[in-house]
């Protein structure tokens, strides 16, 4: 699979958790760029482990997460940006 | 520091709190606390929570509740709330702004706490949890200046902010009584219900002690601060390093997530976590060599720890001891303890996953049948486990007390049922291997969760008998989550899963519902958990 832009992951992780968003109330389609995925008890510190195994699968690329910035770890824009400009660089 | 200055033979006599107020005055300028990027020194601290201790002396009677709610989350107010409520004789309740308010009303009302300490963003719960109170509770908010707009909301309590606290000065030190009790720690129970455990001053001060000893705390060390106050890894992370004038260090829950740089910037010398954060941080790539010289002892609890887990841990943390400890909130969070040995432990290993090693201090723990006798070495039983760290029972529930403490035949004082299968070592020198949970009790996570309750609950909201609760996944440290079946294929699975989130809390919240048309039975006629799990390993 060629490398994931930013959009594509953010598309990834909107699907991928559907559910819990919507449980949450929130409309999946329509979540600001700076959403916070654990603040607001969509996921938690194993589904973000779930979803980055899923990120890796889907896309083919390993991520280094080290830099990271733990505050923007589940912020659905600025991780999605990362994990787009690391798979670049990986390949 | 000698071992004579850690066991100080009138410390059980003074508190759990006494350790920190030693501390205070030798060492009072500092750091006793880190949070939220602020130092706070020993001085500091204990004035804060003199002056809550104080306030509580004034305003509570001395033959009321002998408990105190604490509900604040990673802040000073948080570690302040807590010292001053023992440091006013009273038993802390930590409770949790990220839980549901049902849970904390059924926490409060259980622990019949009429005093509060809470932080400014916990403070905006307490209108709906107190809502339907008609006694009057005194709240204590030491983060509030101005707490008019707070009281209006809150007709018929008294609610004090910081300049309604008594000067730190006017603290009295009392005397505890060491069977008094020192903090009272919730867990799921019948229906998941919340269960109290009582622990004394007597009891958690045996495990801190011991674990001072250990480890050979000093000033000079700075810990990690991973737990929940509502989980009670965190007595370790605050009365340890306390007890010898060392610093906690608390990151925010964000921060915990990806914990590496935090340990790396803070300097921690003392890790103590769920072996979870260990693999989520090996996952992330942050267990790389060399990466964290500056831990001295790094220590894991409540869940299994692979031996590749800890090989990758002792590579980044080349400079640490690793402890692999094991314990239930009943016996004060740990009642064994295993160092690994890079030579005998991967032999001493069995599945791959540490054993949990040897009693702590004083403790007795036997591998026992069900008649409670102790098992051939070599052979199978339940752990139970005896001595000063056996909690005084559950809050309000004889029933329950009942079934899980008990005296075995030929010994006396009262043992725990640990509900945890292990094999009785075949000599002393031998290390005790834990097999997996009892009576469908799992581990999820380190949360222990009854299966059976989650059931119960299940049965309630479905309106069908065919339920059955399985833990799954479960990864090399345990199981990682709750998945429910329901035998009728017309149930909404997410309209059900919404109803067990109000009813149930923590891991015991089913991660997944699913509705089939039957469920499969097994020989004993009960539905048949290992053919669910089937199901849900099969390819999707």
């Amino acid at each position: 699979m060629s490398q994931p832009t930013a959009q594509d992951v953010r598309a990834y992780v909107v699907t991928t958790l559907d559910e819990p968003l919507r449980a949450a109330g929130v409309d999946p389609a329509a979540i600001p760029d700076d959403f916070d995925l654990h603040k607001t008890g969509v996921i938690d510190s194993l589904g973000i482990l779930e979803l980055i195994t899923g990120l890796e699968e889907q896309f083919g690329v390993e991520i280094d997460y080290e830099d990271l910035d733990p505050e923007e770890l589940t912020i659905v824009g600025p991780f999605s940006r990362y994990v787009a400009e690391r798979s670049r660089q990986a390949a | 520091m000698s071992l004579a200055e850690v066991d100080a033979p009138r410390s059980s006599e003074r508190g759990l709190h006494s350790g920190f107020l030693r501390s205070a005055d030798r060492f009072p300028e500092r750091p006793a606390l880190e949070v939220e990027g602020r130092a706070w020194s020993y001085a500091e601290l204990r004035d804060r929570a003199a002056a809550i201790a104080a306030t509580l002396q004034a305003r509570t009677p001395e033959d009321g509740p002998p408990l105190t709610g604490v509900f604040a989350y990673r802040n000073a107010t948080a570690f302040a709330g807590v010292l001053g409520t023992l440091m006013r004789g009273h038993g802390y309740v930590p409770l949790n702004r990220t839980f549901p308010i049902r849970r904390t009303q059924q926490m409060l009302e259980s622990a019949g706490c009429r005093a509060i300490v809470a932080d400014a963003e916990s403070a905006g719960q307490l209108e709906s949890i107190l809502a339907d109170r008609t006694d009057e509770l005194l709240v204590l908010l030491p983060d509030e200046d101005d707490v008019t707009e707070i009281a209006a909301r809150l007709p018929g309590h008294t609610v004090l902010g910081r300049r309604d606290l008594a000067p730190a000065g006017d603290w009295q030190p009392q005397p505890v009584d060491p069977a008094a009790l020192a903090y009272v720690l919730f867990l799921s129970g019948r229906k998941g219900a919340p269960r109290g455990i009582m622990i004394s001053h007597r009891s958690v001060e045996h495990y801190v002690t011991t674990l001072v000893a250990r480890l050979g705390i000093t000033e000079e060390d700075r810990f990690s601060q991973t737990s929940e106050l509502t989980f009670d890894n965190s007595v370790f992370d605050m009365f340890v390093p306390w007890q010898q004038g060392a610093c906690v260090c608390c990151p925010s829950a964000k921060t915990l997530i990806k914990p590496g740089r935090y340990i790396s910037d803070s300097r921690l010398t003392v890790w103590f976590s769920v072996p979870s954060t260990a693999v989520f941080m090996q996952r992330f790539r942050m267990l790389k060599p060399g990466s964290y010289p500056t831990l001295r002892h790094s220590l894991f609890s409540c869940e299994a720890l692979p031996v590749e887990v800890v090989e990758a841990w002792a590579a980044a943390a080349p400079n640490s001891t690793i402890d692999n400890f094991f314990g239930a909130s009943e016996v004060t969070v740990d009642f064994v303890g295993y160092r690994w040995d890079p030579e005998r432990s991967p032999r001493e290993s069995e599945d791959a996953v540490l054993p949990v090693g040897f009693p702590l201090g004083e403790l007795d723990v036997i591998v026992a049948d069900e008649e409670l006798r102790e098992v051939a070495p070599g052979a199978e039983g339940e752990i139970l486990v005896g001595g000063p760290q056996v909690s005084a029972g559950y809050l309000h529930d004889p029933e329950a007390t009942a079934a899980a403490f008990a005296a075995p035949p030929g010994r006396s004082g009262r043992y725990y049922r640990t509900g945890f299968r292990a094999r009785r070592p075949r000599s002393p020198a031998e290390p005790l291997v834990y097999l997996g949970p009892m009576r469908d009790q799992v581990q999820v996570l380190g949360e222990p969760v009854p299966l059976r309750e989650v059931e119960a609950v299940l049965r309630e909201e479905s309106g069908t008998e065919a339920v059955a609760a399985v833990a799954w996944p479960v990864a090399a440290t345990g199981a990682q989550g709750v998945v429910a079946f329901v035998g009728d294929e017309d149930a909404d699975p997410d309209a059900l899963r919404a109803a067990l989130r109000e009813r149930l809390h923590g891991q015991l919240v089913p991660r997944r519902v699913h509705a089939l048309s039957e469920l499969p039975v097994g020989e004993g006629g009960d539905f048949d958990r290992d053919a669910l799990i089937r199901i849900l390993e099969e390819p999707k």
